[in-house]
């Protein structure tokens, strides 16, 4: 199927770091702008359904060895859901648990003109 | 809501379309339940500072325990807002029914006497912001399980009001609940013609045998433990036979745990029958026949289908009831928490029948 880019809306209005709903002909898709970079998912977890534009952008505790100091990384790369906090990579959709089995499909999306343009099928 | 006829086994049975066994309406501070306790109490609440039992033991990782999205424009905490609620959770999934858990701790007090005024509070005020404000809502009566006397004493007094379906205990307790100090509850629930549901979480004791694990994961996980003790207690202690007409729900407990500890204990049974001789049936007979559980926290196997073959091992296909734990983290999702493989006859039963049979609902 031939994909087609669709524009979602001026950079501006996307605020950084937080998860932005947007609804193309029914498809509901999540946005998420770090500074200049842009990311938009699926905005539907495949565990039981939640939005996850109504989740948190945030980081995630990075492995360690038991008893050894729990340090937050990477802060603003992951996508966590509402309902059951299920972590997602915003880069690659993928579960940070299940990264092979589970993931949230993510969508091209690039930057012309100050507008947000992603690429649907 | 009218009654059909069932095309398949002739059988009456209700038009409910989707009943939800377990959600949780909090007071948004104690300012909230002022007015349902008396001048003394409310000068003692005034003077001492005191704000609600105290919180929790293991920070959840979800503020209030609460699914991020659950939090009432109003300002209002998770499961504090009846309006917000009844959109977000019995109109947004076309729910008909819906019984309410309020999880007020007032048990762990050591007071007994404010701890009962507490009890008395939160069904009132369950029935007066929460119970008027839309018929679906349904009400449990929770009693401070420290003094059984004065529980049951206010089981007799809110029962009254047909609106309250069950009484709740949280399960984990001072003692096994089958401990004939308990017995005054049990005693009251059965007279009020109410089922007892046991749910997730408490005081007094550890979730385990072995004591406090360090992490939210371990004692959310590690709950069923708590279940496990309560069951083989009611049963062991003769609870079933004492009040043969007691039914029982086992709330966010999980259920898979369920056909590996019947074995156990049908098999000790035929070994050690003499030391608990007023059971007159094998004690997995008592659990299936007086029993039900909800079905959240869903287990959720790899395989789907040993789901299914876990519903097969308990050996009632009416076992299950559907909960969503609304307003918490840990929500299951009418239209996602049971797998595809799930056929239409046992979904049926667990999404609707098997409640209304457990507790006796009738269409309005």
């Amino acid at each position: 199927m031939a994909s087609r880019r669709v524009d979602l809306g001026a950079v501006d209005a996307f605020i950084d770091g937080q998860a932005h709903r947007v609804e193309i002909d029914g498809r509901g898709l999540v946005v998420v702008r770090r500074q200049d970079t842009f990311y938009v998912l699926r905005d539907i977890c495949p565990h039981q359904g939640a939005r996850l534009s109504d989740g948190s952008v945030t980081g995630t505790a990075l492995e360690c060895n038991p008893g050894a100091e729990i340090v937050l990384g990477r802060e603003g790369e992951i996508l966590s859901c509402p309902w059951h906090g299920w972590e997602y990579d915003l880069c690659t959709g993928r579960s940070l648990v299940e990264p092979e089995t589970v993931r949230v499909r993510t969508y091209a999306v690039s930057v012309e003109a100050e507008r947000v343009l992603v690429e649907l099928d | 809501m009218t009654q059909v006829e069932s095309a398949t086994d002739g059988q009456v049975r209700s038009a409910f379309s989707l009943i939800d066994c377990d959600v949780h309406n909090y007071p948004n501070s104690i300012d909230e339940l002022m007015p349902y306790l008396s001048a003394r109490w409310q000068a003692y609440v005034r003077q001492s500072g005191f704000s609600g039992p105290s919180g929790p033991t293991y920070p959840k990782g979800f503020a209030q325990a609460a699914r991020r999205d659950a939090w009432p424009p109003s300002g209002l905490r998770p499961g504090g807002d009846p309006e917000f609620a009844r959109e977000q959770l019995l109109d947004a999934w076309n729910i008909d029914l819906a019984v309410l858990n309020p999880l007020y701790g007032m048990t762990a007090l050591h007071n007994l006497d404010f701890a009962n005024a507490l009890m008395r509070a939160v069904n009132e005020w369950t029935a007066q912001i929460w119970l008027e404000s839309d018929p679906r809502w349904l009400g449990s009566i929770v009693v401070n399980a420290s003094d059984p006397d004065r529980a049951a004493a206010e089981i007799k007094r809110a029962a009254i009001d047909p609106r309250f379906v069950q009484v709740l205990l949280l399960v984990r307790s001072s003692a096994p609940y089958g401990k004939r100090q308990f017995r005054p509850i049990f005693a009251a629930a059965c007279e009020a013609g109410l089922p007892v549901g046991i749910h997730f979480g408490g005081s007094g004791n550890p979730i385990t045998a072995c004591g406090w694990p360090s992490y939210y994961i371990e004692d959310h996980t590690a709950m069923s433990q708590a279940f496990e003790a309560q069951l083989v207690s009611l049963v062991c202690e003769g609870v079933f036979c004492e009040y043969p007409e007691l039914r029982v729900a086992l709330i966010e407990g999980g259920f898979a745990w369920l056909p590996g500890l019947m074995w156990r204990l049908d098999k000790n049974f035929r070994g050690l029958r003499s030391e608990v001789p007023w059971l007159k049936k094998l004690p997995s007979e008592y659990i299936l026949e007086h029993c039900r559980a909800t079905s959240q926290p869903m287990e959720e196997p790899d395989d789907p289908q040993h789901l299914l073959q876990i519903i097969e091992m308990i050996g009632r296909d009416d076992f299950l009831m559907f909960a969503t734990d609304y307003p918490h983290w840990d929500f299951d999702s009418p239209d996602r928490a049971l797998p595809p493989q799930v056929g239409d006859s046992l979904r049926q039963g667990i999404m609707v029948d098997n409640a209304v049979s457990f507790y006796g609902f009738a269409p309005s």
